[in-house]
């Protein structure tokens, strides 16, 4: 049965981390808010209380918190001359399914990216020139600055009482922090959390080779911590089980944890899990968009929603998917480059080299999701690619998050994959050993895009996602020299075995997890022609329709998005607000 | 345990009893000193037929011999975890996309078959006793270790291909990430029995709450290891 409702305010699409920031902005300025997400309400749920919460088979194997491929996966082709399968059972990167969407399964891990970032074309332009990027990198501004966004990430660091030590406070470089951090005008809010045994061996090698090693800066709560909304964080337990997992201790920075619960305390905040979008409802004629129709879960009913303005809000590729289904924008086409909609999309180049100490316990099991020790020297444009022949980085850290020994159990070089020998290194090793990784960019590449896949469709009769993607020369170059610069790192740690060191390489492969850090498809820029949305994040044709998450990167850095995103997500609250009072273009 | 191992190897038939079955002295020897490995734990399978049955103790019984650090692969309640995966959501591919057109695509798109991964797992079984009576003149289940266990390494190395089913794939997708997750996932699903791999590596299991002990025993043996807990030991 169809049935039409009444209209709302601003209706946001996907109740993850973006939706419920930008709500936090706007409730308080009295609009009135609807959140639709697909998912289910977690809080109470197995997955949210002990003992059902310490199942790595569960969460961790099966990844029952992200996304059912069942319903919907996305289509892969590794170039436009190839026919995309769909990818049945997909482990590269793990979208969120339900309310707080991939902001409850995250590990915490919180970066403010480098200062030049958003100006990332301009500066490398300015210190290599042009001829430096080849025309096949489309890399680009983003029309805004870290000096825009700053006060955002203040707010989001206090509301999620991030830890960490400042490297740059007020352009002064602090010892401990990280010397490449862009400046702070105040130190975290909270002191950095515990240090792995993992960490103190990095720490050591660091400091042999002249690096500056600092803790990542992390959202899982060192302490019981009361946010400026008055909301609690209960204290880390470092118990191994948080990026896949619900924090059952309310210690990571979730939206379930943080932000939803203020907002359903609001008159005029609505949120309905269960509520599949299908499509928008646009006004081509008009160029607005009127609402979004909407499967009911619970009543099988297709709803009408309208809407006088509608956001975008949900993970990276149903961002793209709704506006190329709903024929808004131009679609992007990588054989004349023209058009806009499903371009830059990048996922993150990471690698890793196992370690082992034989004298050394690590006791994988006791950590959070950011008990990391982070060396930035050769990330981002950190460092002089004058002669290297690629441009961009990566991070080198103790990639030390748990100890589930299903996944977790790193096995020297030329152990058998069974038997006595197999159980034998499992038994010497498991507890000292981890995994040294490197966490890299990715720049956009003319031939790695989305589109809609024109065979294969999801339950409920959508044409899923096309995924066209690959590794690129600049990008495996770049793998290559980080990992080189990891394996130093991990001889100057004295490691009793160091493993093979694997460089990412094409063809990129959907079995082997990498990060759910998949960004791009409908980027944001000061230029229409290749942007979908303004600085502002406001559609360029269309002018009550906004669009904000990992789909408006022109590019994925060698950081972890979600530091940057939350603040670029606060932001686009207070816009809201402004367009709320007084539609316009911003 | 004498019984039930009887029981189950009277149920898939006499060749049960030859060479990679039954409880070597070294497993018993492995056996805590409590007396807990004979904790019965679940039995008899719900999705294997007694061929399978047979079969898939084989498999464990080579892939994790009895010795000084373990009971048997089948002791340990390796088959019976499988067993359960495939009767379940696992099985029936509850959260694998399953709608055609279907084409074999390239090792990076991963699953690509139009059957259940318990079907696959039923027709790769099919395969290999076909591959291995025709190899050996025997059955799998009846191979000397040594002879089961080389077999197994020309199918994970893709040199076990007289077969139209790729047991390749049936042991890269299928057997070799259940055999793992037998191992190491928690007891309640019907492996790890007794927590048997987790007290080999030293992993403590539950509660996991470590915000003293990060610091207490940081670069330390944390002797909670010795002594892992469940979720079967607070339910």
């Amino acid at each position: 049965m169809n049935r039409k409702l009444k209209s709302r305010q601003v209706v946001f699409v996907g109740g993850g981390l973006m939706a419920a920031l930008a709500a936090r902005q706007l409730v308080k300025d009295g609009v009135d808010v609807l959140v639709l997400e697909r998912g289910r309400d977690h809080d109470a749920g197995p997955e949210h209380r002990l003992p059902s919460q310490r199942d790595e088979l569960r969460w961790g194997v099966r990844n029952q918190l992200a996304q059912d491929w069942s319903i919907e996966t996305y289509t892969l082709r590794h170039a436009r001359t190839e026919t995309a399968l769909p990818v049945r059972t997909l482990e590269a990167f793990l979208p969120g399914d339900g309310v707080g969407g991939a902001g409850n399964h995250w590990n915490g891990q919180c970066f403010r990216w480098a200062e030049y970032d958003p100006q990332l074309r301009t500066r490398l332009v300015d210190r290599y020139g042009a001829a430096k990027l080849p025309r096949e990198m489309p890399i680009q501004d983003w029309g805004v600055t870290y000096h825009e966004l700053e006060p955002y990430h203040e707010t989001f660091e206090k509301l999620f009482g991030v830890a960490g030590k400042a490297g740059n406070l007020r352009g002064q470089i602090q010892e401990g922090g990280n010397p490449f951090e862009a400046p702070r005008r105040e130190e975290y809010p909270q002191p950095p959390i515990e240090i792995t045994e993992a960490g103190v061996i990095v720490t050591e090698g660091a400091r042999k080779l002249g690096y500056k090693p600092f803790p990542m800066a992390a959202s899982n709560s060192p302490h019981v911590y009361v946010n400026p909304d008055g909301m609690r964080l209960g204290a880390c337990q470092y118990c191994g089980h948080c990026e896949r997992f619900i924090c059952e201790s309310n210690a990571k920075g979730s939206p379930e944890v943080l932000l939803y619960p203020v907002l359903k305390r609001s008159k005029n905040f609505e949120i309905r899990p269960y509520s599949h979008v299908l499509r928008l409802d646009y006004d081509r004629a008009a160029k607005r968009v009127t609402g979004v129709r909407y499967l009911d879960l619970e009543t099988g009913d297709e709803i009408e929603q309208p809407a006088d303005v509608v956001v975008l809000s949900a993970f990276t590729f149903t961002n793209t998917k709704l506006l190329l289904l709903g024929r808004i924008g131009e679609p992007y086409d990588a054989a004349t480059r023209r058009g806009v909609v499903g371009r830059n999309f990048c996922h993150q180049t990471n690698s890793s080299i196992n370690v082992f100490y034989k004298d050394r316990w690590i006791n994988p099991f006791m950590a959070s999701g950011s008990s990391q020790t982070i060396v930035d020297e050769f990330n981002g444009d950190n460092f002089d690619h004058s002669g290297l022949g690629f441009v961009g980085g990566a991070y080198i850290f103790n990639n030390t998050t748990n100890g589930r020994p299903i996944s977790t159990r790193p096995l020297p070089p030329g152990t058998p994959q069974w038997g006595t020998k197999w159980k034998q290194a499992s038994a010497d090793w498991y507890t000292h050993a981890f995994s040294l990784g490197t966490i890299g960019s990715c720049y956009p590449h003319v031939e790695n895009y989305l589109s809609l896949d024109p065979t294969y469709r999801d339950a409920y009769g959508v044409p899923l996602l096309r995924i066209t993607f690959d590794w690129r020369d600049n990008e495996t170059k770049m793998s290559e020299y980080v990992t080189k610069k990891a394996v130093e790192l991990a001889t100057a740690t004295g490691a009793t075995i160091v493993g093979p060191a694997v460089p990412r390489k094409a063809p990129y492969d959907a079995r082997v997890y990498q990060t759910t850090h998949v960004v791009g498809g409908t980027p944001m820029g000061a230029d229409p022609h290749t942007s979908v949305v303004s600085p502002h994040l406001q559609h360029w044709d269309v002018e009550n329709l906004f669009v904000v998450g990992g789909s408006v990167y022109g590019h994925n850095a060698g950081y972890n998005p979600t530091g940057l995103m939350a603040a670029i997500g606060l932001r686009l609250g207070d816009d809201l607000s402004r367009y709320a009072k007084r539609p316009q273009r911003l | 345990m004498g019984s039930r191992r009887a029981f189950i190897a009277g149920a898939a038939g006499a060749a049960a009893l030859l060479p990679i079955h039954g409880t070597s002295t070294a497993a018993a020897a492995a056996a805590p000193a409590d007396g807990t490995a004979a904790a019965p734990g679940a039995f008899g399978y719900t999705y294997l037929g007694p061929q399978e049955a047979t079969f898939v103790e084989a498999l464990v019984n080579v892939m994790c011999p009895a010795d000084a650090l373990t009971p048997n692969g089948t002791d340990c309640g390796l088959a019976i975890y499988i067993d359960r995966q495939l009767a379940g959501d696992f099985g029936k591919g509850g959260r694998l996309y399953q709608h055609g057109p279907w084409h074999p695509g390239k090792p990076q798109h991963g699953y690509q078959l139009p059957l259940k991964p318990a079907e696959f797992f039923s027709a790769g079984i099919v395969a290999a006793r076909a591959v291995a009576q025709a190899r050996f003149g025997k059955s799998f289940e009846q191979l000397a270790p040594a002879d089961a266990d080389a077999f197994l390494a020309d199918i994970a190395a893709g040199k076990a291909t007289e077969s139209r089913v790729s047991l390749a794939d049936w042991f890269s997708q299928l057997v070799y990430p259940l055999f793992q997750q037998a191992c190491f996932a928690d007891p309640v699903y019907g492996g790890n029995r007794d927590k048997v791999f987790w007290k080999l590596v030293g992993y403590p299991g539950l509660p996991a709450f470590h915000a003293q002990n990060m610091v207490q025993f940081r670069g330390k043996p944390f002797p909670g290891a010795q002594t892992p807990k469940s979720i079967v030991d607070f339910s």
